[in-house]
């Protein structure tokens, strides 16, 4: 999170996602690795969003039912209003925004473990509503289907694998600009701040409230754009999307990166992606294998995968007794 | 309607939500001591449940002897959980709640594995009906929730009067204090793990019989298990208590006028609207 | 008055920490704060900064209220402290920490970071130039880049007097500002006090080095079991057979 030096924007590493999203058509357009590909940049977009919140000591439980408002608004604006994807693309994250000024307000009123468990609790309100209330809305256990996918824009249509992906790398490589900014930045540095330290950043007049609460709408309203790509490439919703499971998933992808800066979710997304692809035939050691990872990486390297040169090289110089104990731990305060 | 209808009500709440108070009262001891809450609590719960389901259903074991193996073996489980994962993790919240995320999903895909997906019926133990003043109880509801009074009087006992409890208490209260006064946090810790992990073990068993053994059991009392410490405060037995009996009464209310799953959210709701008057809950400090 | 507390309490449980206390602090002093080990010195910081609620009483700083207010909002209003344990962002570089005590000074917007226009940029310059400019000052210009865990204790404390002067504080409130360094340091840290002084910032200072206080401030209140049993110019308190009480039935004061 070091406070960039040169006055530029800080966008090579964007750069490089952006030229690696545009040059994967060129080596294949097989369907499946297209579907891979979209769902890897799906998850980046979550994730990016995901640490955004943790940059300021946030773990936000409930962050994944943020992207299944955006995803529920928008099938539902779509297919019973007659509304444009193009225009739900914008109302559905803005949805999801508007619901996370209150339910950030009330969250954030508290912290530690009782803001993990809040948001948790929020986040099965979201789910059972999604799954119990409404059914002829919602569609209930049985899910919301008919969702179609995004009507013509500018003459091109949206009907193939490889212009859906086209879709999700332009928004992706947006969302992870716009991060990559804002972590370079003052806004940035204040909430990095505030994960070290909240009661001196609080007395040297950082309103921490607002700033949670920034990173929290913000969070939610990329977590809903996410939404309602999903809802438009997946054709289907089912409450469990947005359950538990998915967002265990999110903070798995998420911490094994490393949340120092967006790189470690970028690395950890892609890895976890595709190690769960190769898993998909196994489901139980697919999570067996992801519980023990996670359990493996805070344990061993909190810092996740991206800082574990340094972590390595810190360990090597405690091993022999040269420097004090490591610095920080990855999330801990 | 009928004031019959509505006593019926609430003690059909409060006699599940003793058993829930057990799994509470579990976290919130391992809360007090290590300051982690653990996401895999209903896990052990869980745990407790296959105990049971092999050693009554399968192998015909005494139902009371079983939930004393069933709160042995999970308590053991939960000392070695402490020794090889949460060790190191004493007060680092964030990283110990991750962790137990990681536990929960190691431990549900074990059990899958183990165990096969597949519910596992286990027969009650007791059957019949009382009937006390035109109130109509199952005598194995009555068993179980009895049971569950008696493991929780069991813990008040252990905590005030052992010396291994009084310890416990010392750490939870301040543990640099405690340790100054000879107190060996370590074995605390390992200690109070298994206890609080014990107690879900023995809820699992209790409920058992109730519903059926799954891979993915521990998913509701855990829940529950959050609602009611977040409602009484963390870290306070007497809290999780009250909180149980508020959870009990409200759901059991609310099931005489809407769906389970409506039921589901008035505990949220509830959780929601405590943190908004009392951000520490109702019995926690200032 | 720039700032007055009116019989303000605080009760931890059933201690009175701070007992129904009234003092006030002039514009352009240097105001020390002194007592015994648990006198509540530190309480009373942490009431006047908004760390902790009141029990009963009022704050107002420049004829307002403040109290009740949020931390950051009565450092806006012109107060800033520092901690006893000297509390810094450990991770950062100095120069990174003063960035943040400097957020009041030059607030970091949202938008203007996601644009990246030539205004913010050319706004980030000069926040980072006037930080410079504050390190130097304080003797902290060749460990700037240097990140603030690795700093030998002096300059860890000159880094936090640094960031609360950053935020741009009329009144700041130090909390042991000698504590742990040699005489020298000492006398080091003495003189920029007295340079705040003629810059017009007025200092509010909790120190146990009493030859420190005494040399140094122009008006001593003196605390003892959160009652104020003095008040006066050194000489006076030095004379005063209350605080002397005080001090003989409680520890040595330090040095």
């Amino acid at each position: 999170m070091e406070l960039s030096r040169s006055a530029g924007v800080p966008s090579a590493g964007v750069a490089l996602i952006a030229l690696a999203a545009a040059a994967l058509p060129l080596v294949t357009r097989d369907s499946y690795y297209l579907d891979v590909a979209t769902t890897i940049l799906m998850n980046l977009t979550l994730t990016m969003s995901f640490r955004l919140q943790v940059s300021t000591g946030q773990i936000n439980m409930a962050h994944i039912s943020f992207m299944g408002i955006g995803a529920y608004a928008s099938a539902l604006l779509v297919t019973r209003v007659g509304l444009s994807f193009w225009a739900t693309l914008w109302i559905g994250p803005l949805v999801a925004a508007a619901l996370a000024v209150p339910i950030g307000s009330v969250a954030l009123r508290v912290s530690g473990p009782y803001y993990f468990l809040i948001t948790f609790a929020f986040s099965e309100v979201v789910r059972l509503f999604f799954n119990n209330f409404f059914e002829g809305l919602f569609g209930g256990p049985s899910g919301l289907v008919g969702i179609p996918k995004p009507d013509r824009l500018l003459g091109l249509a949206f009907d193939g694998k490889l212009e859906l992906y086209g879709l999700m790398a332009v928004l992706c490589v947006g969302v992870a600009l716009a991060l990559v900014r804002l972590d370079h930045s003052r806004f940035g540095l204040t909430a990095g701040a505030i994960r070290q330290a909240d009661l001196l950043a609080e007395t040297l007049g950082v309103n921490v409230f607002r700033y949670k609460l920034t990173t929290f709408v913000l969070g939610s309203f990329i977590a809903g754009l996410a939404g309602v790509f999903f809802a438009h490439f997946r054709r289907v919703l089912h409450s469990s999307d947005f359950g538990l499971e998915p967002m265990v998933l999110l903070v798995v992808f998420t911490v094994i990166g490393g949340t120092g800066s967006v790189w470690g979710p970028v690395v950890g997304t892609i890895l976890m992606t595709i190690a769960s692809e190769l898993l998909r035939e196994l489901h139980h050691y697919e999570i067996l294998v992801f519980g023990a990872v996670l359990i493996l990486t805070m344990l061993f390297a909190p810092e996740g995968l991206v800082a574990l040169p340094g972590t390595a090289r810190r360990l090597l110089r405690r091993l022999r007794g040269r420097a004090p104990a490591a610095a920080g731990v990855g999330l801990a305060p | 309607m009928s004031i019959d209808l509505l006593v019926q009500a609430l003690l059909n709440g409060f006699g599940l939500a003793m058993v829930y108070v057990l799994v509470a009262l579990g976290l919130t001891l391992i809360f007090s001591i290590l300051e982690i809450i653990n996401f895999a609590h209903g896990e052990f719960y869980m745990l407790g449940g296959y105990v049971t389901y092999y050693a009554y259903a399968l192998f015909g074991l005494n139902y009371f002897a079983t939930l004393g193996l069933a709160i042995l073996t999970v308590g053991l489980a939960g000392v070695v959980a402490e020794r090889l994962i949460f060790h190191d993790l004493r007060g680092k919240a964030l990283n110990a709640f991750i962790v137990s995320l990681g536990l929960l999903w190691v431990m549900q895909a074990g059990a899958q594995l183990a165990f096969g997906v597949l519910d596992k019926p286990v027969p009650s133990a007791f059957s019949g009906i009382v009937r006390v003043l035109g109130l109509v109880i199952s005598v194995e509801r009555l068993v179980v929730t009895l049971s569950a009074i008696v493991l929780i009087v069991a813990l008040y006992l252990f905590l005030r009067l052992s010396r291994p409890g009084r310890a416990m208490r010392a750490v939870a209260q301040d543990a640099d204090a405690a340790a100054l006064q000879g107190v060996n946090i370590e074995a605390v810790a390992a200690l109070g793990f298994g206890v609080g992990c014990a107690l879900a073990g023995g809820a699992g068993g209790l409920l058992a019989p109730v519903f059926a053994v799954s891979p993915a059991m521990g998913a509701l009392p855990v829940v529950k298990a959050f609602i009611i410490i977040i409602v009484g405060g963390m870290g306070s037995l007497p809290g999780a208590v009250l909180g149980g009996l508020l959870l009990g009464g409200v759901e059991g209310l609310g099931a005489l006028f809407m769906g389970s799953a409506a039921v589901n959210i008035l505990g949220f709701l509830m959780v929601i609207a405590v943190l908004l008057v009392r951000p520490r809950g109702l019995v926690g400090g200032a | 008055m720039l700032l007055e507390l009116r019989g303000v309490s605080r009760r931890f449980g059933g201690l009175l920490a701070v007992a129904d206390l009234s003092m006030t602090v002039a514009g352009g002093a240097i105001h020390g704060l002194i007592g015994p080990n648990g006198a509540g010195k530190s309480t009373v910081f942490n009431l006047i900064t908004g760390v902790i609620p009141l029990t009963a009483g009022e704050v107002f700083f420049k004829g307002e209220r403040t109290s009740g207010l949020r931390p950051s909002e009565i450092c806006r209003r012109g107060i800033a402290r520092t901690f006893q344990a000297t509390t810094l962002f450990r991770e950062y570089t100095v120069l990174q920490n003063v960035l943040v005590a400097a957020h009041l000074v030059t607030t970091p917007g949202l938008a203007s970071a996601l644009f990246w226009s030539r205004p913010y940029r050319e706004r980030e310059r000069r926040a980072r130039d006037r930080g410079r400019t504050l390190l130097e000052a304080l003797g902290l210009g060749p460990v700037a880049s240097q990140v603030a865990d690795t700093l030998p204790h002096r300059d860890q404390k000159a880094l936090a007097l640094t960031m609360v002067l950053a935020t741009g504080a009329e009144l700041v409130i130090l909390d042991e500002p000698m504590a742990g360094l040699a005489a020298q340091e000492k006398a080091e840290t003495t003189s920029v006090l007295r340079r705040l002084r003629e810059q017009g910032v007025t200092v509010l200072l909790v120190e146990h080095d009493m030859k420190a206080v005494m040399g140094v401030c122009d008006t001593v209140t003196v605390l003892d079991h959160g009652v104020r049993i003095a008040e006066g110019t050194p000489r006076e308190i030095q004379t005063n057979p209350a605080v002397i009480e005080a001090y003989l039935g409680a520890d040595e004061p330090g040095a």
